[in-house]
């Protein structure tokens, strides 16, 4: 579904990513775990066309998405939560779902979109007026997914879902996620969170300083001595 | 004395109304494209010829001719963008204060010296027969075309308000004004929207300009004084409300006119610089804008 080969990134004269090459087949949950700083953010930014791609390619369906701009690629079906929730916070948690529905394909279906969102966070329809900015990390994180999937994913990008919340939270996040994969749109996510994030992938990437290092089955990356010294603390 | 103090509570209150309508587009600007347009009172100023003539040429009575000019100073204000502020919206957030600074001082000399060479530097008022016509109130006197100016900017912050906030365009306005980068992952095209934004901001300092011109004057070099005043307006209100950029606009004509009555006339600007300098220093986010970012 998404094929990323030979991705080089660089913010100016800097390059962080040096030739990544991965692939998110359809209907599964892969996942690109490395420290900070490694590029992960990078590569997620460059595929939504938030950064400038030096060389490399992105295909999506097919289609490539070089020098495609954000607002087509979130059309296509590629939509993503960046770090820190991103929710509007002066608006109202109605008016983030409705503006999450905002490109042409996304609004025909609403009403039904709109009410599969609450169906999956009920809490969410018991704070339609309140406004984003006043909500708990953890209602945010659920307005943030509930807005990603307003938009009809087929491809659901998530920078490090778990970051800034607390334990249970995030236990229900991944529940979440496990569950909108169930719904047949595909995840790719970076996290830190490295044994919670190989419990529900199908497939891992190791990204360090740029380059992929290490690559295979969830079982596979947590039975990996290099995964397990450097991430699980076995 | 009375009778004094409240002509100058009226007089302060209709240009009040105009200082809120200039800021009205500075502050669209400003809050969505994060550009400061220095040039806003150049655009006032080609909107104000645009229906002076309009008036001179073809006899359109300005308030016939305020909805062409609109239209007009929209295609300019697209225009502008297009070949010009394009290109200081492409560079990051916190650069673009100070580029387009330099590129709109730029932009002020530009529009000055042309209309100077193609209107001339003299200074012109529509007079229409109601020009000179007022309502008495008591011991005040309201001339009509200032108050009509008045109930124009009232009306033009409602519009901007019901727009901003009740459809899907304004929704998708201020999304990219709180984030670009969150709402072009929403699926919006913010480069259409940072385009729409600017050019309705030139609309309505050209609306404004119209009107400057029946109930004031306009002349090349007005622009840089209503900028000013939009700017100290944009200050004291704070960015996120329109019908605050007007009670704001209210409340410094209000602040002048009677400084020029109780001080002498030559405090009038010093009054407004001293209640600019102390929201400042007291309420930074403005009096009607909101603390966080």
């Amino acid at each position: 579904m998404l094929r990323v080969d030979g991705l080089e990134v660089a913010y100016g004269d800097l390059q962080v990513v040096w030739g990544v090459s991965f692939e998110v087949p359809e209907e599964s949950i892969v996942t690109i775990l490395g420290p900070n700083g490694a590029g992960k953010t990078t590569t997620l930014l460059a595929l939504m066309g938030l950064l400038p791609v030096v060389a490399g390619s992105v295909t999506f369906d097919g289609s490539s998405l070089i020098d495609v701009p954000t607002h087509q690629i979130v059309e296509h079906g590629l939509v993503m939560i960046p770090e820190e929730r991103a929710t509007f916070s002066a608006m109202s948690v109605e008016e983030n779902l409705e503006l999450g529905a905002y490109t042409p394909r996304a609004r025909q279906s609403r009403e039904e979109t709109l009410a599969e969102v609450l169906e999956l966070f009920p809490r969410l329809g018991e704070r339609m007026r309140q406004r984003a900015g006043t909500l708990s990390g953890g209602e945010r994180q659920m307005l943030a997914i509930g807005k990603a999937l307003m938009a009809k994913p087929l491809l659901l990008i998530l920078d490090e879902p778990s970051l800034g919340l607390a334990p249970i939270i995030v236990e229900h996040t991944f529940e979440a996620i496990e569950q909108i994969r169930g719904r047949g749109v595909s995840v790719l996510m970076v996290e830190q969170h490295v044994e919670m994030a190989l419990q529900i992938a199908d497939h891992a990437y190791v990204l360090e300083m740029g380059s992929i290092v290490a690559e295979g089955s969830s079982s596979e990356m947590s039975d990996n001595p290099r995964v397990q010294e450097a991430y699980l603390s076995l | 004395m009375t009778q004094l103090v409240l002509q100058s509570v009226v007089s302060g209150l209709l240009v009040g109304g105009m200082y809120g309508l200039v800021a009205l587009g500075l502050a669209l600007a400003f809050g969505v494209l994060k550009v400061l347009n220095v040039a806003h009172g150049e655009l006032l100023m080609v909107g104000g010829y645009a229906a002076f003539f309009a008036f001179t040429v073809w006899g359109l009575d300005p308030f016939v001719s305020l909805p062409l000019v609109f239209i007009v100073m929209f295609g300019f204000g697209t225009v502008l963008y297009l070949i010009v502020f394009r290109y200081v919206t492409r560079t990051e957030i916190h650069t673009r204060i100070k580029n387009s600074l330099l590129i709109s001082f730029g932009l002020v000399l530009v529009l000055q010296a042309l209309a100077v060479r193609f209107f001339t530097a003299d200074e012109r008022t529509i007079s229409t027969a109601y020009s000179s016509e007022a309502i008495t109130i008591g011991l005040v006197r309201v001339p009509v075309v200032r108050l009509a100016g008045l109930i124009v900017a009232v009306v033009a912050a409602v519009l901007l308000e019901w727009l901003l906030n009740r459809t899907r365009f304004g929704r998708a306005v201020r999304a990219t004004s709180e984030d670009w980068t969150r709402a072009a992952l929403t699926g919006i095209d913010v480069n259409r929207v940072y385009l729409i934004a600017f050019a309705l901001s030139a609309a309505l300092a050209g609306v404004a300009g119209s009107l400057i011109s029946l109930g004031y004057s306009v002349s090349p070099n007005i622009g840089l004084g209503w900028t000013l005043k939009a700017l100290i307006v944009v200050v004291l209100a704070g960015l996120g409300s329109m019908r605050g950029i007007i009670v704001a606009g209210l409340f410094l004509g209000l602040t002048e006119s009677l400084a020029a009555v109780w001080l002498g006339g030559e405090y009038r600007e010093v009054a407004a610089l001293v209640l600019f300098l102390v929201v400042l220093s007291f309420r930074p986010q403005g009096l009607f804008g909101r603390a966080y970012a």
